[in-house]
């Protein structure tokens, strides 16, 4: 069995001096689809920023992707986020430029350097979410599904081992929802590895995995009821 | 209404480039100045105290001969660098025309002196060599009286230290302005693209790498600055070297370009170094500082 790709020990999360979650053991291994599912407020987000380097980890261990949070550098914060992808509730993508050249910002800024492999690339990630003919568009000329899509390809661009993905949904009616969870489901399905953070327990019903949930500062695993 | 406070910002944005350009611009020309300075210090106070006279003022007794064996013997020696003898009509020509009337129409008479003018080489010109010359001089008992303005004389040997200084000090403190301008002009751009420069984090990009449009933009302003300050600093030469052309300003032409290129290479240095500290505040924020 290899490594897990995603390790906490006793860790706890917190908001500056403000303790969120204690004594957090998780672990996801390879090609898993993991929910972090709990009310608004109860620190979702704060797990997440611990995972991608926004917040700090001072208690417990804690290993993603070969990087170990305890020690991580300012400085290796980029390197992490490169073998992450992560995807946010408000989509995140820079409004001053094409989707298109959203992608391009990222493989330069990862170093990439051959015009011809990058546009390959874009063209490819944008196939996975079908939204390879809407790559001239400015961010606001697309819908927030298509966005959400875009933001979703932007996280594959470097074959993460991981995406992150806090509240994907969260911006989306539920038609539009169950869209971007299907492309979210094919990625899936392709051996990437997704963590999920969500409230939207309809999602859950509907393609039902492992999950975790944060209540009273603490995570643990809950067993799905089948309806 | 977002547009607006776009707008808004753009027009601020616009109007700090401007006066980064413009205090870069005064900084690196007065740099320059003191350079051309210091380069030509030697030049320009030579030239300077080779324009004070020492006046030794004859006796009517003088004779003829003893006037020509002092100024020859005046010429002879190795601090003078010419001599001039005026007679006293010669004098009150000079006198009339530089006053515009004749003023032997009231007196009846012409009350000046003959004199020897004499002019110094430079490294001579100082409190203590004039006033051997001119006991020497007061030994002869043909001459009169011996002038010479101390007073100038030791401003002239302070004044090229002085100018320096000032220069220097008015030098730093635009240095110190046009680093506050840049730094508030950058904390301005990256401010308002505080969000994106935060996604931008979040994909993967390094601090340097965001950075870098950032620095460049101000070094392109850096350019222009320096660029207006060569400009400044090419009228001055040429006005300067036209009138003192024998200060020979232009004669080492690569120190010149040095200097030139030395200015150019520091505009580009000071903008450089202040983004590199206006942006390092953003990239350290954490997300949910941005707000504040
Ligand atoms: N920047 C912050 N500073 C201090 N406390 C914060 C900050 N952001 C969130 N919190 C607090 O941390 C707790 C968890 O918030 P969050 O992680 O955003 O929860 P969720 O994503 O599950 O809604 C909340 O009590 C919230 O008030
Ligand atoms: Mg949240």
């Amino acid at each position: 069995m290899p490594d897990p790709i995603l390790k906490l020990k006793d860790a706890a999360i917190y908001q500056g001096d403000s303790l969120v979650l204690s004594n957090v053991n998780v672990e996801i291994n390879q090609g898993e689809f993991v929910y972090l599912i709990g009310k608004t407020g109860t620190g979702k987000s704060s797990f997440m920023k611990t995972l991608y380097g926004d917040l700090p980890l001072t208690e417990g261990e804690g290993y993603i992707v070969d990087y170990n949070l305890k020690t991580l550098k300012e400085k290796d914060i980029p390197f992490l986020r490169r073998k992450l992808g992560v995807v946010f509730q408000d989509f995140k993508l820079l409004n001053d430029r094409t989707i298109n050249d959203n992608l391009l910002f990222v493989l330069k800024a990862t170093g990439w350097k051959d015009k011809n492999e990058m546009n390959t690339k874009v063209e490819e990630v944008l196939t996975k979410v079908d939204m390879k003919t809407k790559g001239f568009k400015f961010p606001h000329e697309l819908s927030g599904g298509e966005q959400q899509r875009v933001a979703i390809a932007r996280a594959l661009l470097n074959n993460p081992e991981l995406i992150l993905a806090d509240e994907p949904t969260g911006n989306l009616d539920p038609q539009t929802s169950v869209e971007v969870m299907e492309v979210l489901q094919d990625i899936n399905k392709n051996g990437n590895t997704i963590l999920m953070a969500t409230h939207d327990y309809a999602l859950l019903l509907k393609y039902p995995s492992k999950t975790l949930k944060c209540d009273e500062n603490q995570v643990y695993e809950v067993v799905q009821r089948k309806p | 209404m977002s547009s607006s406070f776009e707008k808004h910002q753009k027009r601020r944005l616009v109007s700090s480039y401007f006066s980064v350009v413009l205090s870069i611009a005064l900084v690196l020309f007065l740099l320059g100045l003191l350079g051309l300075l210091v380069l030509n210090a030697k030049k320009v106070s030579d030239h300077f105290k080779e324009q004070v006279v020492v006046t030794i003022y004859l006796k009517d007794s003088a004779k003829q001969v003893e006037t020509k064996q002092l100024e020859k013997s005046l010429a002879m020696s190795d601090y003078v660098k010419s001599t001039e003898y005026v007679s006293k009509e010669q004098a009150a020509e000079f006198m009339k025309a530089e006053n515009g009337e004749d003023f032997m129409d009231f007196v009846g008479y012409n009350p000046l002196q003959n004199s020897i003018d004499v002019h110094l080489k430079a490294d001579y010109v100082n409190s203590e060599q004039l006033e051997k010359i001119s006991t020497e001089a007061l030994n002869k008992n043909f001459v009169d009286e011996v002038s010479y303005d101390n007073d100038l004389v030791n401003l002239m040997n302070d004044n090229v230290k002085k100018i320096s200084f000032w220069v220097l000090f008015i030098s730093s403190i635009f240095t110190l302005i046009a680093v506050l301008l840049i730094n508030s002009s950058i904390r301005l751009a990256v401010y308002s693209k505080r969000f994106t420069i935060k996604t931008m984090q979040m994909v993967g990009a390094t601090k340097q790498f965001i950075r870098r449009p950032f620095v460049w933009k101000s070094v392109r302003l850096g350019i222009i600055g320096a660029v207006l300050a060569l400009i400044g600093m090419s009228f001055v030469l040429y006005y300067l070297n036209r009138t003192f052309p024998e200060l020979g300003l232009l004669n080492k032409p690569i120190l010149v370009i040095l200097l030139f290129a030395l200015v150019f290479g520091l505009g580009i240095l000071i903008t450089w170094i202040s983004t590199h500290f206006a942006t390092q505040r953003f990239l350290n924020l954490k997300t949910d500082q941005l707000y504040y």
